[in-house]
């Protein structure tokens, strides 16, 4: 029953996303002051086809499906709107289309920095990301479950945002100091507060 | 600020403000040290994963004429629970019984203890029909958990890779201020670098929330271990089970002394009085054959995430603990629901399929990185022969060697040992690295796919021929139809980038 229920649900959430995405792509073709209504109708029904499966599929459940689906209905739709170009390339196999896309800084760097770079990037925004997470669980009020799973979840989101930082970040001191300033700052205040 | 003369000129301008140059290029040479870090594991963890999300789909492949059954009585609940346990012998520390659902029509019974792993699948009335183990979707799932490593490191290494992931979609939004202004953009068949790109970043973009999703759950199940260590030694001085005891029920006093199975058929019959409206999932037993045991029965509410009542019997049969969905605070709503999001097991078998389709997008997203950093080296003229023929033989080596694995367990049958389909993988695996040392990069690739291609359609072939694909269950013969056509996809793609190259 549930599963024919999803599987009926599945239709209309797909083809909502591909009409949202489709009213999406008719904006992002029109000039500038035509844009404005196909970009807003297009959000107001992607958003649409993701809050009505809450009432249909259950509250959490609901949304969550359509999460999974709006992607898929979005992509078919720029899927279709691919254009087919006719490979290019000289004898070397070299490309010879020019790219307007940025190209990585060029650093110069040295063993120390790239090794002190890899260390802040993995453990000590580890250490880090963790003193953030204990210091939530203590600090924030709450049912002692929902502060530990949300300092949980905020443990690899603030470590993913500190390996991207710390490998981007030419100063590599300015991280250093950073990372150490916020774990030592978070564990003190952990330790103050204690875990009620 | 934008000029009059460019609005009726209609030109495009950036939804964001104006991002410095230099910011984009120094996080552009992050995501792509860190994507050059990790792409191999990242490619392995979401292929693998991709795979796995139709684990249930596969076990029943693998045993397709297995007795299948909408509900179980709970009689022949504990018939067959007691003929398992009669099976495996004494020391059994834990079993396990899966009661049927839609996904996974079977009555399985898995024990564990002294005598290792073992599985049963019984029939409508409780008789044990035939061994339950699948040692592929088990090769398949384990790759993904932990690697085959050593479950502590391994699942910390499927964790750290996880971060990365999140790391690599956080700087890749960064790094990319026109993401959203070419969101519909995709060329095709142009430049290889271009086309790479776009694929790359469209996929990147407009499944970002499917990312996030299974990047965040992936991190945080396969950190679980370290992150309650630190929040156990942090919050309450060391004792990292009080943080266990706040989600789990307590356990009984130890106490070793034999003692007469459990009566699950009565705790079925009163957990379906105190949960109204659920269906029985799962029976957990700890030391079942003990006078010190516990029985946790889980019962699913229908369209909830978090949905699953737990109610945990003494040996008397008496209640002693009980978990309700209905009950559960955020905290709680969160940790049910964490495997679900993660594996696509919410949705029925519509989301599944649209979670193996976004997860082989992730999968491409990783593989497509390393090929963006050599094309864009190729084409800069500092070309790197070495990592292309490393890069392909990764890339192609991987369906070839999973369809090996399969081949193999196919040809072994069900009773195979787990070390088969793992020492199939990790031969072909090492086979690929070793041919890349002298085989150019086109040529592997052809001969990965073709050769992947040819073995996975001989799978299905051989599962009709020896396991009889096609008769039993209807789930088996769906799998067998996509193996054919995937291995017949990557097999026509190999034959027709030979016969581009013959053209030329």
């Amino acid at each position: 029953m549930a599963e024919s229920l999803t599987w009926l649900a599945a239709i209309p959430i797909l083809i909502g996303a591909a009409a949202g995405g489709w009213a999406l792509r008719r904006a992002w073709r029109l000039r500038i002051e035509e844009r404005l209504p196909w970009m807003l109708g297009g959000w107001a029904i992607l958003i649409a086809t993701l809050l009505w499966p809450a009432w249909v599929l259950g509250a959490a459940r609901g949304p969550f499906i359509a999460v999974a689906l709006i992607p898929a209905g979005v992509l078919a739709v720029v899927t279709s709107g691919a254009t087919v170009k006719a490979a290019r390339a000289d004898g070397n196999g070299r490309n010879n289309d020019q790219s307007l896309a940025p190209e990585p800084l060029e650093r110069p760097s040295t063993a120390w920095r790239t090794i002190l770079r890899w260390l802040l990037a993995g453990p000590i925004g580890m250490i880090a990301a963790m003193a953030v997470g204990v210091c939530y669980a203590v600090w924030v009020p709450g049912e002692p479950q929902t502060r530990l799973l949300i300092s949980g979840l905020m443990v690899p989101v603030l470590w993913g945002g500190a390996m991207a930082w710390t490998l981007a970040d030419s100063r590599i001191l300015r991280a250093t100091a950073m990372l150490a300033g916020v774990t030592l700052i978070c564990f003190t205040a952990a330790i103050l507060r204690g875990f009620a | 600020m934008t000029t009059r003369t460019e609005r009726v000129a209609g030109k495009r301008q950036p939804i964001w403000p104006k991002v410095p140059a230099d910011f984009v290029r120094a996080v552009l040479k992050g995501h792509s040290a860190l994507g050059l870090a990790f792409a191999a594991a990242i490619y392995l963890v979401c292929l693998s994963g991709s795979i796995a999300v139709f684990a249930r789909e596969f076990q029943r492949w693998e045993h397709p004429a297995a007795p299948r059954i909408e509900a179980a009585a709970p009689g022949a609940v504990q018939t067959a629970f007691t003929g398992a346990m009669a099976q495996a012998g004494n020391g059994v520390e834990h079993a396990y019984v899966t009661l049927p659902s839609p996904e996974l029509p079977w009555l399985l019974i898995t024990t564990e203890g002294k005598a290792g792993e073992h599985a049963w699948i019984a029939d409508g009335q409780g008789r044990i029909a035939e061994s339950g183990a699948s040692p592929w979707t088990e090769f398949v799932t384990h790759l993904h958990i932990n690697l085959h490593l050593p479950q502590t490191w391994g699942m910390f290494l499927v964790g750290l890779t996880g971060v990365a992931l999140l790391s690599s979609l956080i700087s890749g939004l960064l790094a990319h201020p026109r993401v959203f202004r070419d969101a519909f953009h995709l060329r095709l068949g142009g430049s290889r670098r271009l086309q790479e790109a776009d694929l790359h970043n469209r996929l990147g973009v407009w499944a970002l929330p499917f990312h996030v999703i299974v990047s965040l759950t992936g991190a945080l199940l396969g950190l679980t271990t370290l992150i309650v260590g630190v929040l156990g030694l942090a919050v309450f001085q060391g004792d990292v089970n009080k943080v266990y005891a706040l989600f789990l029920p307590p356990l009984p006093k130890d106490d070793p002394r034999p003692a007469p199975l459990p009566d699950l058929a009565a705790m079925l019959r009163q957990a379906a009085v105190r949960s109204p409206g659920a269906t029985p999932a799962y029976i957990l037993m700890q030391h079942p054959a003990e006078y010190g045991q516990a029985t946790q029965v889980g019962l699913r509410q229908p369209n909830r995430l978090a949905g699953t009542d737990a109610l945990t019997f003494d040996r008397e049969g008496k209640l002693f603990h009980a978990s309700y969905a209905r009950d559960n605070n955020l905290g709680k709503d969160i940790l049910g629901s964490i495997g679900s999001l993660h594996f696509g097991w919410f949705g029925g078998g519509v989301v599944r399929v649209v979670y193996g389709l976004l997860g082989l997008g992730l999968t491409y997203l990783a593989a497509s990185g390393v090929t963006i950093w050599l094309a864009r080296r190729r084409d800069k003229g500092r070309p790197a022969p070495g990592w292309e023929r490393v890069w392909t033989s990764v890339v192609w080596g991987q369906p070839l060697a999973f369809a090996v694995a399969a081949l193999g367990v196919v040809i072994a049958g069900a009773g195979a040992p787990l070390s088969l389909p793992l020492s199939l993988w990790g031969g072909a695996t090492l086979l690929a690295l070793a041919v890349s040392g002298f085989v150019e990069a086109k040529a592997l690739s052809r001969a990965c796919r073709a050769i992947g291609g040819a073995t996975l359609v001989l799978v299905a072939l051989g599962h009709v021929a020896l396991r009889g694909g096609l008769a039993g269950d209807p789930v088996a013969v769906i799998v067998n139809v996509v193996l054919l056509l995937l291995g017949a996809g990557l097999v026509a793609s190999a034959l027709r980038g030979r016969m581009v190259r013959s053209a030329a």
